[in-house]
């Protein structure tokens, strides 16, 4: 446990990429996992084979999309009134495809009317601005950063 | 899809939702050994807890 990991980038499950390696094509790859990692929670880092962090973010992610659904939180669209509603929107697309999972799963819209409501329209940006974290953490890792 | 409950969470237990979810995030993303995660999460969730409740009783002369 005490012994330093020979890659800094990863769970320890991988091996760091060659240093020949060409800085754009390193570049690309990492924007390219970046983003996988926002269409769909936890896939940039099961692409480099960090399978804990990538179960985290995936469930966590997922578990908070629901829960804020599941409690009629607002998902905003792209017609908002103002730019609370388009920041709020912002936050919501973090989620990536789990954005599309909500909107199934509030297919009677959502009820703030009840502070339930509000709550889950806290939770489902949160849900998005996670994402949108791991999906730069992923960024990092792939480009050797210490992550 | 059309037949999900409507989740019903008090304040506290959605706050708590919150922070455990969180922790574990941060815990996983931040740190890489199983031990310092532990330390990571139960340490951000308590910090969570503090806060938040701290705050909840700080607003609470101002609610009436």
């Amino acid at each position: 446990m005490d012994q330093p990991f020979q890659n800094p980038a990863n769970d320890g499950t991988q091996s760091a990429p060659p240093a020949r390696e060409a800085p754009s094509s390193r570049e690309s790859r990492a924007l390219a996992f970046g983003i996988a990692g926002w269409l769909l929670p936890g896939l940039g880092h099961a692409l480099q084979m960090m399978w804990g962090r990538a179960l985290v973010v995936f469930l966590a992610v997922g578990l908070l999309v629901f829960a804020g659904a599941s409690m009629k939180g607002n998902v905003f669209t792209r017609q908002g009134g103002d730019a609370f509603d388009t920041l709020g929107f912002i936050a919501d697309l973090g989620t990536g495809s789990f954005y599309v999972f909500a909107r199934s799963i509030e297919t009677n819209g959502a009820d703030v009317s009840h502070a339930g409501g509000d709550y889950g329209t806290r939770l489902l940006a949160t849900a998005g601005v996670l994402n949108l974290l791991a999906a730069l953490h992923a960024y990092e890792a792939a480009r050797g950063h210490k992550a | 899809m059309n037949g999900v409950p409507r989740l019903d969470l008090t304040h506290f237990q959605a706050f708590l939702l919150f922070a455990v979810v969180i922790s574990v995030a941060f815990g996983f993303l931040g740190r890489r050994r199983p031990k310092d995660r532990v330390k990571y999460i139960l340490w951000s969730l308590f910090l969570f807890l503090l806060v938040g409740i701290g705050v909840g009783w700080a607003m609470f002369p101002f609610s009436r």
